[in-house]
């Protein structure tokens, strides 16, 4: 049950893969100007006190950065 | 040769119309070609940039839980592709949470400082980074070092990237007086293995997205030494509901100090233990796309691990420029999840005198089934000056979460806020 569970979330990853980038184009570094404002980022704009909540409240992990390290918290 | 270039230029220039016609080279003012250039005249920029960022954060929520964390970032980035940070950060905490009432602990306050240093080399299309980390309690030390490799390919349309990362974690105990145990005498010791990689890519003229996954190999035993769980006999646990206070589970229970039925042990709060390894997965994804003044950020993430937790986080923000010197952006997330395979409303042993409690049992709410809805606001007011408005600015950010227990002893909601002010600059 678990390894299907985990292999759907690999097949899921895959299928995600193949259709966001059908549909892709190149884009010339001329052409960018948009893509360069500084809210177009994939950092986050949460600052490093509520990111920690976030890791602490919520089950979950992954998606960010590997620098934080472990705490005792609740 | 760049001044000996620009002096030849002007001294062209200068010629009238009846000087005679001679090589720009043979101007008296021209150094021969082969001069070595006087480091004084040397007129290149400093191509570093120094960045600098202060944020003082508070967490409060309806548990007796209070926070207060301010944070410190330094940077420095020079245009040879090399970068340099460092974060430290201290967490103030507060509290006198269900869980310790339940305890008959009183409030306790902590300190926690944290830190990191990463330094990245990437002067084309190829670039490495090496970090470490270290954080800090009077119960609890963790440090860890990790290393990223990224790669640009097709103009950096796309790029891919990987990173590997190593903690080890040593939890100890501390008594009420705020005396702790050393770690020669009582510890527990977590190791921790992560591994991301995925891929950046421009969709299209205003589309970027980030697909990661992560995978997190733990070794060790994580149960937190403060953490009693209760157990009952069959007939007590059919009495249990999920939100029962902390006096009534101690009612319940098989035993209380001082009122023990005849042949009951007095440890029927046995402390948590949990699985000594967990493997965790994530997918996530990111997307930014510009849509005039505004940019939208949308970020799912789906996980899974050994343990039989699963969840999904979706957060949402989109972002308004006001002119050339605001930023205001709501935002929205959402999380839920389902429990641990272990996880049990109420716990039960066959009879009062047996010792045969479960061997995984939990008090911890983050392992059990929940949701999350959260929302606020951000605004950023940049402070620079007008040719450079963005190189300073202030940020201000406030978010509210609800957290519903779907099925715990003594809480089944949970009410949160947390403010942020910042100041960044560059320089």
């Amino acid at each position: 049950m678990a390894s299907t569970r985990r292999t759907l979330l690999g097949f899921a990853a895959v299928v995600a893969c193949a259709t966001l980038t059908s549909g892709c184009v190149h884009v010339a570094p001329y052409e960018r100007a948009k893509l360069a404002h500084p809210m177009m980022t994939s950092e986050s704009l949460e600052g490093p006190a509520a990111s920690h909540v976030l890791a602490v409240q919520e089950g979950a992990t992954g998606g960010g950065s590997l620098a934080e390290s472990g705490c005792g918290c609740n | 040769m760049l001044a000996s270039a620009a002096t030849s230029a002007s001294a062209v220039a200068s010629q009238g119309a009846d000087a005679p016609d001679r090589a720009a080279n043979d101007h008296a003012d021209t150094a021969p070609k082969d001069a070595p250039v006087d480091a004084h005249d040397d007129k290149t920029k400093d191509t570093a940039t120094e960045r600098a960022s202060f944020e003082m954060a508070a967490y409060q929520d309806n548990d007796a839980v209070t926070v207060l964390t301010p944070s410190l970032a330094l940077g420095i980035d020079n245009q040879s592709g090399a970068t340099l940070s460092a974060t430290y950060l201290v967490d103030v905490v507060s509290a006198a949470s269900a869980d310790i009432v339940s305890t008959a602990s009183p409030r306790w306050t902590e300190v926690r400082q944290a830190g990191s240093l990463y330094g990245e080399y990437k002067p084309r299309d190829f670039g490495v980074g090496v970090g470490a980390s270290i954080s800090r309690e009077p119960d609890y030390l963790s440090y860890g070092a990790f290393a990223t490799v990224r790669k640009d390919f097709s103009q950096k349309n796309w790029s891919l990237f990987f990173g590997y990362g190593f903690s080890h974690d040593t939890a100890g105990r501390c008594g009420a007086d705020g005396q702790c145990t050393p770690f020669s005498v009582f510890s527990r010791n977590l190791l921790r293995a992560s591994f991301n990689g995925g891929f950046d890519l421009v969709v299209d003229r205003v589309s970027l997205l980030t697909l990661t996954g992560d995978v997190i190999v733990e070794n060790g035993d994580q149960s937190k030494p403060y953490r009693y769980v209760p157990m009952f006999t069959p007939a007590a646990a059919a009495r249990v509901f999920k939100g029962m206070s902390a006096d009534a589970v101690n009612a319940n229970t098989i035993a209380v100090d001082g009122n023990l039925p005849a042949g009951a042990r007095s440890d029927s709060k046995p402390l948590e233990q949990l699985p000594l390894t967990r493997h965790r997965f994530a997918l996530t994804a990111k997307y930014a796309r510009r849509m005039g003044d505004a940019t939208l950020r949308a970020m799912e993430r789906l996980y899974d691990d050994t343990w039989g937790l699963m969840g999904s986080s979706t957060d949402v923000r989109v972002i308004f420029d006001l002119g050339k010197r605001f930023a205001l952006w709501p935002h929205a997330r959402f999380h839920v999840q389902r429990q641990v395979n272990f996880w049990k409303l109420a716990y039960v042993i066959p009879n009062d005198t047996s010792l045969n409690f479960p061997e995984y049992r939990t008090g911890d709410r983050e392992l059990g089934p929940l949701w999350t809805a959260g929302g606020g606001f951000g605004v950023k007011w940049y402070i620079g000056r007008a040719a450079d408005p963005e190189r300073f600015s202030l940020q201000l950010t406030a978010d509210a979460m609800y957290t519903s227990f779907l099925n715990d002893l003594y809480l089944t909601s949970r009410i949160a806020g947390i403010g942020a002010l910042g100041v960044e600059g560059s320089f």
